[in-house]
């Protein structure tokens, strides 16, 4: 009785195996056996190369190098001791900065830890030959984006980096995937998906360390399209050079076709530095830096544009016809409006036209201003693409800001006065402007009322000719132009006017200065757009100096780069 | 009793043995990890295992009864002998060297418990009892002495530790007083007392093996640790499905995801290579064999065999279950070899050893 009840239990355990085992292999069989394909095959992700950056003559600004790194699988670690004096002997780094690091980094036993990035060649070459020793030392070829020209015009490239966090966690399953690597901020970031290759892989069998046991497939990596830029080198090294010891940037455009020949600002930083591993400590001090190196003042910096801005006014008050060229004001040094003072440089006297574009006679302007009416100035100035983002093919623009004086209630809590038309017919008050944004209005000036916006981007594998970019008429008859650009000569050429200090015989310039007020006690900003109209290569400038003093400093800035660019026969 | 039943059993051992075989040739066959040289030990073992069995069974059993309490007593020296001589390994102290060759006594303590309870409940009354349920010893005799029997070497292995071995000497002893015919009063006291050892238990047991546990009852809460393995093993034999991936062919074995699969896991190997047919088969052999083993049991008019004979079955069918269930995930994993076909020379030597016992009741006319 008792066997029988002993035998019935024991069948019933087999009973229940058995029906476990059709579970398995039969209504979860298709299940397990996915599981079980996925267990082995691993794909490896080999990164497409990314395209490179070329300036306008082939110049490289951009490019993708061949690194080394030293890798370490903890799990097949022998010697542990052995191999950190080793490396640290190789290497010449500190062996308890290296276990440090070691540490810091693991994640699991499985997954490659990278001990140190990018070394040289030879060193390279030295842990190759010992690697037999060491099991688990894994030395791997990465590839390395390099800036040749470091600091130089690193806001139009800008740097690539790791992807964040937590996207690379969506692909670090197993610790197989590359990190990915992406553009940030400049033509890196804007032009990403061109520039990013098409990534390829190997399919490999794994076993249950991941070591490779056979290859099943490859797809082979596609490299990026190379981007030519618009931008010359030999111009951005000039200006980089001139507005080292300032704060502030220079653009430089082709007068004809719109293009950026330069593009610099100071401070600036290496982009390099985002590359390399080892140098977090001078990328956090990058991001602190209250000079912020970072920002592309050129186009995300808002600055008000001081008496650059009566050049827009100017030509309002002539299309308008409340003045011609012939129209006098009276200055003695100051305007009067009720009980305050609006003051002007000099007391300058009797002025036409071309004389206050000439001596940036503030007085003149507050007149012509008043007659205008703010909502006509704030007209002329969006017409001039001040306040509007130019759309230039970099990420990040500002748009600047133009006062609306019927809504300004909103904004200040107070109603818009005379006294509000008076600063902004000087361009101060609320007025804010990006460098871009002035340099495109002066080139717009110098092609009589011809918008072409501005662009980095000269041709692509894909794109033989950049296309797309809207060629825009502003229509106002050519002799106010000429009118105006009479008092742009007459700032340089006249012996009183602002910019004389730019008369050079062999070189004609015209432009306007700017000296524009900031809020707290800090000094002026200074700024100086103009172009040559007369060179070989025409070109239109703008020279800002951040808190940079009188607009006196921009033109020897001015100055100096174009003196430069002429030795160089760029002109 | 006839040598037609020995005959089928004695085939049924070398079948499951050469399954075995073939299976350790598919899991060493990388020569990674588990080497070469395991399978060739096995088959060298295999051999010499069948050879003895048949010798045994021409052997006098009742030098087995002679022999129980030295054997106990010799195995109870070894087993304390591992805490000084014991050689550490996988994270526990089972082996002790023995003329050159490592031994486990936790697995030749399962022969000796058999015995001894075997022997001690013939000298307590030496018929078989079926008519009248209850022994006349009453509850000191009946059940506190065998079960102090039991418990010692059940702590001594425990301490290993192995946790496996310690339980199932555990359900032997219950197997047994429940065949010697105890009466259910006690029985089931017993049984309410082991449910009420269990939270000791618990507070008791290392941490690898409450994780074990932890892990059975959600490996994917951990999965490349403690549940690294119960995991790989259902990938294992779920993917060989019906007709399996072929011998030497399953990805799961010879790519080395599967780890003991030599020992514990073999049938994991089974499975993935084989399918259904292959592991329904095996399962089968198992299966036919415990029940003709029982039927041997059932034709013994001696207690002693009697109750040794159903201790040697109970034993092989507890391995069996408790492998193939924790290689399924149907139960925890506790680290015992599945009988004749896993790697392991103190498992298997233990197991011939009690199959030719089985044998030699089986071929005697033993009536007293």
């Amino acid at each position: 009785m008792r066997l029988k009840i002993i035998r019935l239990v024991i069948a019933s355990f087999f009973v229940v195996l058995g029906l476990g085992l059709i579970y398995l292999q039969i209504i979860q069989g298709q299940h397990y056996y996915n599981l079980s394909v996925n267990n082995r095959i691993r794909v490896v992700p080999i990164e497409g190369i990314r395209g490179r950056i070329l300036d306008r003559n082939g110049i490289i600004l951009a490019d993708t190098r061949v690194s080394f790194d030293v890798f370490v699988v903890p799990q097949e670690l022998e010697k542990e001791k052995e191999m950190f004096v080793f490396l640290s002997k190789t290497l010449d780094v500190d062996q308890k900065e290296l276990e440090k690091t070691y540490k810091k980094k693991m994640i699991a036993q499985f997954v490659p830890v990278a001990i140190a990035q990018d070394i040289s060649r030879d060193k390279a070459i030295v842990l190759e030959e010992h690697k037999f020793r060491f099991p688990g030392l894994i030395i791997q070829l990465g590839a390395k984006r390099d800036y040749p020209l470091k600091s130089i015009g690193a806001h139009v490239l800008g740097y690539v980096g790791k992807m964040s966090p937590s996207k690379k966690i969506k692909f670090k399953e197993y610790g197989y995937a590359i990190p990915k690597i992406t553009g940030y901020s400049g033509i890196e970031e804007y032009y990403d998906s061109f520039l990013k290759g098409k990534d390829g892989g190997l399919q490999v069998e794994v076993n249950h360390r991941g070591e490779q046991v056979r290859l099943l497939g490859m797809r082979t990596p596609v490299r990026g399209q190379d981007m030519t830029l618009t931008i010359d080198s030999r111009i951005q090294k000039i200006a980089a050079d001139c507005i080292s010891k300032y704060i502030g940037s220079i653009v430089v455009l082709d007068l004809d076709s719109g293009e950026v020949l330069g593009m610099v600002n100071s401070p600036s930083f290496d982009p390099n530095v985002f590359v390399k591993a080892s140098e977090s400590n001078k990328r956090a001090k990058l991001f602190s830096d209250p000079k912020a190196p970072m920002l592309n003042r050129a186009i995300g910096g808002q600055y008000p544009p001081g008496s650059v801005f009566k050049i827009p006014l100017a030509i309002a008050a002539l299309d308008s016809g409340k003045i011609t060229a012939n129209s006098t004001f009276s200055c003695n040094g100051f305007y009067s409006l009720g009980r305050r003072r609006f003051r002007c440089s000099h007391s300058h006297g009797m002025q036409n036209f071309t004389e206050a574009i000439a001596h940036s006679c503030n007085v003149y302007f507050y007149n012509v201003g008043l007659i205008l009416g703010a909502q006509k100035i704030r007209e002329f100035a969006h017409l001039f693409g001040l306040g509007m983002r130019t759309d230039i093919d970099l990420p990040y623009e500002e748009k600047g800001l133009i006062p609306d004086p019927d809504n300004y209630y909103k904004r200040a809590k107070r109603r818009w006065s005379k006294g509000d038309t008076l600063n902004f017919s000087i361009g101060q008050g609320d007025v804010l402007v990006t460098p871009l944004q002035v340099v495109n209005m002066m080139a717009t000036v110098a092609r009589d009322g011809k918008e072409i916006p501005p662009r980095l981007l000269k041709s692509a594998a894909d794109i033989k000719k950049v296309q797309g970019y809207l060629e825009r008429d502003i229509n106002i008859p050519k002799p106010y132009f000429d009118l105006v650009k009479g008092g742009a000569k007459a700032a340089i050429a006249d012996y009183a006017g602002t910019a004389r200090v730019l008369y050079m015989k062999d070189l004609l310039v015209m432009g306007k200065t700017g000296t524009a007020q900031t809020s707290g006690k800090k000094k002026t900003h200074a700024w100086f757009a103009g172009f040559c109209p007369e060179t070989k290569r025409k070109i239109v400038f703008c020279v800002f100096l951040e808190h940079g003093g009188s607009s006196y400093n921009a033109c020897r800035v001015a100055k100096e780069l174009l003196q430069s660019m002429k030795k160089q026969n760029i002109l | 009793m006839n040598g037609n039943l020995k005959k089928i059993i004695f085939t049924l051992i070398v079948v499951i043995i050469v399954i075995g075989l073939v299976a350790l040739y598919s899991a060493s066959y990388q020569n990674i990890r588990v080497p070469r040289k395991i399978f060739y030990g096995q088959l060298v073992m295999a051999i010499l295992g069948i050879g003895a069995i048949w010798a045994l069974s021409y052997f006098d059993y009742r030098k087995f009864y002679d022999m129980a309490y030295i054997l106990y007593a010799v195995n109870i020296i070894f087993l304390i002998g591992i805490f000084i001589f014991g050689r550490y390994a996988l994270g526990a102290k089972r082996w002790i060297e023995f003329f050159g060759v490592n031994f486990q006594p936790s697995e030749l303590m399962k022969l000796s418990v058999i015995l001894v309870l075997a022997r001690y409940f013939t000298d307590q009354k030496p018929t078989i009892s079926f008519y009248r349920q209850s022994l006349k010893g009453g509850f000191w005799a009946d059940l506190l002495i065998p079960l102090f029997l039991v418990v010692f070497p059940m702590l001594l292995i425990f301490k290993q530790p192995d946790l496996g071995t310690a339980l199932l000497l555990l359900g032997i002893f219950v197997v047994i007083l429940y065949a010697s015919g105890i009466s259910y009063k006690y029985f089931l006291g017993l049984l309410v007392f082991c449910a009420m050892a269990v939270p000791l238990l618990w507070s008791v047991m290392k941490p690898y093996q409450k994780d074990r546990l932890l892990v059975f009852l959600n490996p994917n809460i951990d999965p490349l640790g403690a549940g690294y393995t119960i995991i790989q093993s259902k990938i294992a034999v779920g993917s060989g499905q019906i007709f399996g991936k072929g011998w030497l062919a399953g990805t799961q074995n010879q790519l080395n995801f599967l780890p003991e699969r030599h020992t514990d896991f073999i049938f994991s190997v089974i499975g993935e290579e084989w399918g259904l047919i292959g592991s329904f088969f095996l399962l089968s052999c198992f299966f036919a064999l415990i029940m003709l083993g029982l039927n041997v049991v059932e034709q013994t008019k001696e207690k002693f065999g009697y109750l040794a004979a159903l201790g040697i079955i109970t034993i092989f069918a507890l391995q069996v279950i408790i492998n193939i269930g924790m290689v399924l995930g149907l139960c925890p994993i506790v680290g015992l070899t599945l009988p004749l076909v896993s790697y392991g020379k103190s498992s298997f030597l233990v197991f011939v050893l009690m199959l030719g016992f089985l044998l030699n009741l089986s071929r005697r006319r033993t009536i007293f």
